[in-house]
């Protein structure tokens, strides 16, 4: 057999070992619009936008999701209880890369009642339910577990909690030698600071849940009260980002101002402009406190066969089908 | 001098940073979940060989060098520098080894290459990717080994000592992979 069919059938089986996961645990599977006339505005992600062609309804356009969020939550908001669901997601104007395609197949599920702490354990559970004989040591279970503010103290030499405001961030920038300029927004400071001094050093010799990010990074996690952190986690595997991982925020009006601001944002820089259904705050009225997680399944599944590349676990990479691709 | 955005800078860019050549030995995309996308940079200093981690927004806007390929021959390493000579203008061009080292194994007295100059400095040496190299020392293979994929180890001309298949012998011409330093293919010639 080709041995790339191997990593298919490899692909398949671990496909039904998480919905058998789920629905052992009683999770509702759905699926809900791939192609939608409304997204969550993320300024950090670029759409792709096509166009309803209807003699009925006129010509609209349609933007692929680039997850599956809103939709879940507004179930959520009717009562559905726990969901998952396994679909593709479409990011664009990324770059082409061992762990980038821009249609990308996404698990997202939703636990009601419980804190993306609680999650932890569940998402451990899945990678347990799923490790295969060659799975590498770094990718098996036992997760590690780190906060932001101890990977600042081991990996950048300070403490973030001491130094959350913008000129010490700053400052530190400066001592590290690390380009900056002091009019550079508060996120754009940390992440220069995160992205070079202490994510390329994190532990990768175990999956490494990373947790409690500040919350001054706008997101619709819910804030840890009376802390400068926000209820989230990102799991690494091998240094890649697996999963994502939020205690749902619940209070309409933060998730208005977030819309809100991300869509000013997003009008700003962004090239396919998107804008949130004016129903969708309304919709979630009566949405349960819960907790999300996000899985990039290929990447998983790349992890879990010791790939570097989500590239052997997917049929057709588009820039294997491109025919001017070009490795930006 | 050249600005660019962040987003555009490749493996091999020349780039200044605080009136210092770099060369970018490695660069990433990042996005994090949140706010603009990043590209994270290692770059080495074109003058000591330290190396320095940066993360610039990908919208940035970075200072590339405006640097020019001169064509020169080699003519000798003597432990500190590379000597050059412009193939043209007969300008002798130094070129510190300082992390830079391994370059020796693929440079050949009396050769060309492009130097690559920035105003009065020479900052870099390009290499093609691949180079073929004869082999000066090998030893000869012993009978009766025919193990599938059995390998031995030779060394080239230039001193390098490269990982083989056994059937290589002393005097035959291989081709080199010159980044990764391993054997391609033999060339017959």
């Amino acid at each position: 057999m080709n041995p790339s069919f191997k990593k298919i059938k490899t692909r398949a089986a671990l496909m039904t070992g998480i919905r058998q996961f789920f629905t052992e645990r009683h999770f509702l599977e759905v699926e809900t619009p791939l192609l939608s006339p409304h997204l969550i505005p993320e300024s950090s992600i670029e759409n792709f936008a096509s166009s309803l062609i209807s003699p009925y309804k006129g010509n609209t356009p349609l933007y692929l999701t680039p997850s599956p969020e809103i939709w879940m939550k507004q179930l959520l908001a009717q009562g559905s209880g726990d969901l998952f669901q396994i679909c593709k997601s479409f990011r664009n104007n990324e770059q082409f890369s061992p762990v980038h395609n821009p249609e990308f197949t996404m698990l997202e599920w939703y636990k009601t009642g419980i804190n993306a702490e609680q999650n932890i354990r569940i998402c451990e559970e899945l990678v347990s339910s799923l490790v295969l004989p060659e799975t590498p040591q770094s990718c098996r279970p036992p997760f590690r577990e780190m906060t932001m503010e101890e990977a600042f103290r081991e990996f950048a030499g300070f403490s973030l909690e001491e130094n959350m405001d913008s000129p010490s961030l700053f400052w530190q920038l400066e001592k590290a030698g690390i380009p900056a300029e002091k009019e550079e927004s508060w996120e754009v400071l940390f992440h220069k600071l995160f992205l070079t001094l202490v994510e390329p050093e994190l532990p990768s010799d175990r999956p490494l849940v990373l947790k409690d990010y500040p919350s001054r990074l706008a997101t619709l996690a819910a804030d840890k009260a009376g802390t400068p952190w926000s209820d989230r986690w990102e799991l690494y595997m091998d240094g890649t980002e697996i999963a994502n991982c939020y205690t749902e925020e619940t209070d309409l009006e933060k998730i208005r101002t977030y819309y809100d601001q991300e869509g000013r944002e997003k009008e700003k820089q962004a090239l396919v402009s998107v804008t949130a259904s004016s129903s969708w705050v309304e919709g979630m009225k009566n949405f349960p406190s819960c907790s999300g997680t996000a899985v990039g399944v290929d990447r998983l599944i790349a992890a879990l066969l010791g790939d570097k590349s989500i590239q052997g676990v997917i049929l057709f990479p588009l820039d294997a089908i491109l025919p001017e691709a070009k490795n930006s | 001098m050249g600005q660019i955005k962040a987003g555009s800078i490749a493996k091999g860019t020349f780039l200044l940073e605080k009136d210092i050549p770099y060369i970018v030995v490695e660069r990433e995309f990042v996005s994090p979940g949140k706010g603009s996308a990043f590209a994270r940079l290692k770059l080495k200093n074109l003058r000591t060989g330290a190396v320095l981690k940066v993360t610039h927004k990908t919208q940035d806007i970075v200072e590339e060098i405006d640097v020019e390929d001169v064509n020169s021959q080699f003519l000798y390493a003597d432990g500190e520098s590379y000597h050059f000579m412009n193939a043209d203008t007969y300008d002798q061009y130094e070129i510190p080894m300082v992390s830079m080292e391994d370059m020796q194994y693929f440079l050949r007295e009396g050769e060309s290459y492009k130097v690559v100059r920035w105003g009065d400095e020479s900052l870099d040496i390009k290499l093609p990717p691949k180079m073929d190299l004869i082999v000066t020392e090998a030893e000869e293979a012993v009978k009766g080994d025919t193990v599938q994929g059995a390998t031995k180890y030779v060394k080239v001309e230039t001193g390098l000592t490269v990982k083989v298949p056994i059937f290589i012998k002393e005097g035959e011409k291989i081709r080199i992979n010159v980044e990764t330093k391993e054997y391609q293919e033999r060339v017959n010639s």
